[in-house]
């Protein structure tokens, strides 16, 4: 390939990739109400932060933000926990325990969420967590997703094994070797599996729907969706709102972005 | 060593109590005349029977499956080709990378109503732009083939989990790997062939597994927010009606035999796709 051909490659990747967002940080800046016809509306007229105000005002967006940071601040940490302990676990387990750890996470991940909706709701009414964050929390439990565990299985499985023997003949046992031997050679996919955690926990839709009806508890996607129902034809309140609700995911990936996209060749990460 | 075992306990009992048993029981339901009103009735595979003569389920099957036929190849093809394109360091790479990135951080709802924006037939900018270069200008969630190609073109967006493991596998490979195929005259498209692609096959495998069983259960969000199944049904996919049958309208049973069925759909499909990627691994020498 040309050595001017990668760079314009990644030119029309970067347009093409941030030209719908662009809209999600514009829209919000016109006034409130009906957008004029036809225009093409990248730019508005007269910039305002009016449809701010008045997403604000429609819907508690403020107490729904805090809302959704404490949730993100119990799940995402603790499934990252949860997921890299697993990880490390099936890769040390004996070959036949190891396939069957793998294989039943493989066949956890084909199962459709819509065939969890009902059971989860019946078994988080019993435990009365119904109205609490616990149903939001709870995935948390089983790392998210099992693809998270599996990620942080084969991150492990490209460690060199050397490592952990030599761990091993120094009395570490398994918590020793992930915490002072393992864990921080595959830190690229500890940051990303964090990032990939929060955006599915900041942006659940369908939890809160079913097993949160307390409007105090109500998380951002709720908010939106309530904003959406009342005035369906505001487009800046709506970007407005949405916008709202992408910044700290948007901000959380930043931080932690250079960590797991930006690096060539870095140990650990799917690497070795 | 034992102590492993308490490292994987807590995914083994949250994978056991929130996945497996409540998966399950609805399998269990599957078999179950089960409503609000009446009391449960062993009903065997009346449910699945009943499926087949639904005329609203096959059209949600085919939706499903037409998603699917369509979002997974543009959503593969979309990671692959942005981490074989922005694998190296190169100016502008590392910015590439994060726009590339981005869409995938919005929340669905907020995404949803973006596209409820942009695809606008009166002031979205989609059409705007079209109309700027004399194009027709499709009325995008009036039709039923616009309001698919919508959502279709929305998930094409948000590959970034894809492009991050892609891009993990390809940084992987070994540069001596290439120089060699330089040296001995091999041209771009015979690496990619030869090279490049069967040794990120495992990789792209569990991408595509992945990405099969996403497009088959998350399709929900966006038909629900943005188009709610219409028009006409054509949006209408498998999770959807599943979520109108069990939650609107209360027939649990007959919504597991649903999801019990898109769970099947699902692993033969996984199955042909594993059963693929083995035989063309094995043509291909690796």
């Amino acid at each position: 390939m040309k050595a001017t051909a990668r760079p314009i490659g990644a030119l029309l990747v970067a347009i093409l990739f941030l030209a719908p967002l662009s809209f999600l940080v514009t829209g919000g800046l016109r006034e409130p109400g009906l957008l004029p016809a036809g225009g093409f509306p990248l730019l508005p007229e007269r910039v305002t932060l009016d449809a701010y105000e008045r997403a604000f005002a429609l819907v508690p967006l403020g107490r729904q933000l805090v809302n959704s940071l404490i949730v993100a601040a119990i799940a995402v940490p603790l499934s990252v926990l949860v997921a890299s302990w697993a990880g490390f676990a099936m890769m040390l387990l004996p070959r036949r325990h190891r396939r069957l750890a793998v294989g039943s996470s493989l066949v956890l991940l084909m199962v459709p969420l819509a065939a969890l909706w009902l059971p989860r709701f019946v078994l988080f009414r019993a435990v009365g967590a119904i109205d609490t964050y616990i149903p939001l929390i709870a995935p948390a439990l089983l790392g998210m997703s099992p693809f998270y565990v599996l990620l942080f299985y084969w991150s492990y499985r490209r460690v060199p094994r050397d490592l952990f023997d030599a761990g091993r003949l120094e009395g570490l046992g398994a918590y020793g070797l992930w915490r002072r031997v393992a864990a921080p050679l595959v830190r690229p996919t500890t940051f990303a599996v964090a990032a990939l955690a929060f955006v599915t926990t900041w942006g659940n839709f369908i939890d809160p729907v079913l097993f949160v009806n307390d409007p105090d508890l109500a998380t951002l996607p709720l908010g939106l969706r309530s904003l959406a129902a009342l005035g369906p034809t505001s487009f800046p309140v709506l970007l407005a709102a949405a916008l709202v609700a992408t910044l700290p995911a948007a901000l959380a990936f930043a931080a932690v972005q250079r960590r797991f996209l930006q690096s060539t060749r870095e140990a650990g990460w799917l690497g070795r | 060593m034992r102590s492993e075992r308490w490292l994987l306990a807590p995914y083994a009992l949250g994978g056991l109590v929130l996945l497996a048993i409540p998966a399950a029981a609805t399998f269990a339901v599957a078999f179950l005349e089960l409503d609000l009103l009446a009391p449960a009735e062993w009903a065997g595979i009346d449910n699945f029977r009943a499926l087949l003569e639904d005329p609203i389920f096959r059209e949600a099957l085919v939706n499903s499956l037409t998603f699917a036929a369509l979002a997974v190849p543009l959503r593969l093809l979309g990671a692959l080709g942005l981490a074989l394109l922005l694998h190296e360091r190169f100016r502008g790479a590392g910015a590439a990378r994060t726009a590339a990135y981005l869409p995938s951080v919005v929340p669905d709802i907020a995404y949803a109503l973006l596209w409820l924006f942009l695809v606008n037939p009166l002031f979205g900018p989609i059409n705007a732009a079209l109309g700027l270069a004399g194009l027709p200008q499709p009325g995008w969630l009036t039709t039923g083939a616009g309001a698919m190609a919508t959502i279709v073109l929305m998930s094409g967006f948000t590959i970034g989990e894809g492009f991050v493991v892609a891009l993990a596998a390809r940084q992987e490979l070994p540069k001596e790997l290439y120089e060699l195929a330089r040296v001995e005259g091999a041209g771009v498209l015979h690496t990619l062939r030869r090279v490049t692609l069967p040794l990120m096959a495992p990789t792209l495998t569990l991408l595509a597994v992945r990405d099969l069983a996403f497009s088959l259960q998350v399709s929900f969000i966006p038909a629900y927010l943005l188009t709610d199944g219409g028009p006409d049904r054509a949006t209408l996919f498998l999770p959807l009606y599943a979520f109108d049958v069990g939650f609107e309208q209360f027939r649990y049973g007959y919504a597991a035999a649903m999801t019990l069925t898109l769970f099947a759909i699902t692993a033969v499909l996984v199955g042909v796709q594993l059963w693929v990627v083995r035989r063309w691994r094995f043509d291909a020498g690796a």
